[in-house]
């Protein structure tokens, strides 16, 4: 499968303190890709260099198979974008925005649009300045949507909405992909929402990438364990160990969390003369903070 | 029919989806020929990505208790007799499986696992 964003090296800097330093990222065609990080991680700036908005110190951004920012005008035509804050003219109607849009783009589907209108309850005479901010997100998904693009880029689509709201996006955001077979790249710090959705996460903290992964290889893969008798020092375990510490002052055994976990690992365990006394799954968002949590620790020096 | 499914569950959500299809042909809630709902239909009214759906039914298909009639939808087959109740069966196995899993992890001993179990049926059970 070829992948609709492809990003290589990728190094950015804007000002003295943030930087987006040696990203690589695949996004597959026809994946819903999320794309998780704190706020501050970096992800709007790398939603802007794959639309060309702004351009990389060094590195290849390659969107639906052409170069970024060099064939911008190509790319865009067939991307669909919804910027974190709405960015159009309150003095305009929903109606005269929808033929605004419209205008630009050659594959406009204005039954689609239409079809949104009424099943968002928008109303084509009113200013989008009156919008409340549900119907300002509900059009521009509308919007996006009816551009009929193989890729769209959403940049925290549904942070801040009322839960019907966000049924409602996501709805329509599903019965598109299950329509069009596009590619769909949201970025979120609302864990839950993606992990109904995705087939792939990548996360973000300070500027890089900390994991890229199928979700369910992600979910499969990270456990907490109950270890008695660990040593202190543990050496190639066939995991990746991400936190660990005594549980209950040490008699209750060590609270382990690990990731690239496979069921007969504990045997690893055993050749240590230690054991597992029990393997608890973890969902997405317990996985996502304790990840975090270890590239912290390891980037504070912190080792443990 | 889809009622309770978890995404935080370690248990993906296809496989769950499949479950819950199963289990509606078995009780005789989806009889013979009757028509599972459009993968875009489902998708929008779970809120998962359609290729979730679109791998639900593709794994039920080849385990042979629906057909997909490409452009038509996906419709129940028709089952050997006995097959409905054997899936019954089996659903009632992971049902216990699921709350001996539990009681262990708690420390409910299997006698009182039982007792708690007579009183809720209200009769013996040995």
């Amino acid at each position: 499968m070829s992948d609709a964003i492809q990003i290589e090296r990728l190094h950015y800097r804007a000002g003295k303190t943030f930087e987006i330093k040696d990203l690589d990222l695949h996004v597959p065609a026809g994946s819903i890709y999320g794309f998780l990080g704190p706020n501050g991680s970096g992800k709007t700036t790398t939603i802007r260099l794959i639309l060309g908005l702004l351009r990389p110190l060094s590195g290849r951004i390659t969107v639906l198979g052409d170069p970024m920012p060099e064939q911008h005008a190509r790319v865009l035509a067939r991307v669909g974008y919804v910027p974190e804050q709405p960015h159009l003219d309150a003095t305009l109607t929903v109606g005269e925005l929808i033929d605004f849009q419209s205008a630009f783009y050659p594959r406009w589907d204005q039954a689609r649009a239409n079809e949104l209108v009424r099943s968002f309850e928008l109303d084509d005479d009113q200013l989008f300045g009156r919008l409340s901010k549900g119907q300002k997100a509900k059009l521009m998904i509308l919007l996006a949507l009816s551009q009929r693009g193989e890729l769209l880029l959403l940049d925290e689509p549904t942070d801040g909405l009322d839960p019907v709201v966000r049924r409602d996006i996501l709805s329509a955001l599903l019965t598109y992909v299950s329509e069009r077979g596009s590619t769909i790249f949201i970025s979120s710090h609302l864990v839950h929402e993606l992990e109904r959705v995705c087939d792939w996460v990548a996360v973000m903290d300070d500027g890089r990438l900390i994991l890229e992964a199928p979700l369910e290889k992600l979910k499969q893969g990270t456990k907490r364990l109950v270890v008695m008798d660990a040593p202190a020092e543990i050496i190639n375990p066939p995991f990746r160990v991400l936190t660990r510490e005594s549980a209950n002052g040490g008699s209750a055994g060590e609270n382990w969390v690990v990731g690239d976990w496979e069921p007969g690992m504990t045997s690893y365990f055993e050749g240590v003369g230690a054991s597992v006394r029990d393997v608890i799954d973890l969902d997405l968002e317990d996985g996502f903070v304790e990840l975090l949590r270890s590239f912290r620790d390891v980037k504070g020096g912190v080792r443990r | 029919m889809f009622h309770g499914i978890d995404p935080r569950s370690p248990i993906p959500l296809y496989v769950q989806i499949a479950e819950r299809v199963r289990l509606a042909i078995a009780t005789g809630t989806l009889g013979s020929a009757a028509p599972l709902p459009s993968v875009r239909q489902l998708a929008a009214e779970l809120r998962v990505n359609p290729a979730t759906i679109t791998q639900a039914y593709r794994d039920l298909e080849a385990q042979g208790f629906v057909e997909i009639r490409h452009g038509a939808g996906t419709f129940v087959r028709e089952l050997a007799p006995g097959r409905r109740a054997r899936e019954r069966s089996q659903q009632a196995a992971v049902l216990v499986r699921k709350l001996l899993a539990e009681a262990r992890r708690s420390g409910v001993s299997l006698q009182e696992l039982q007792r708690a179990l007579e009183t809720e049926l209200g009769v013996k059970t040995t």
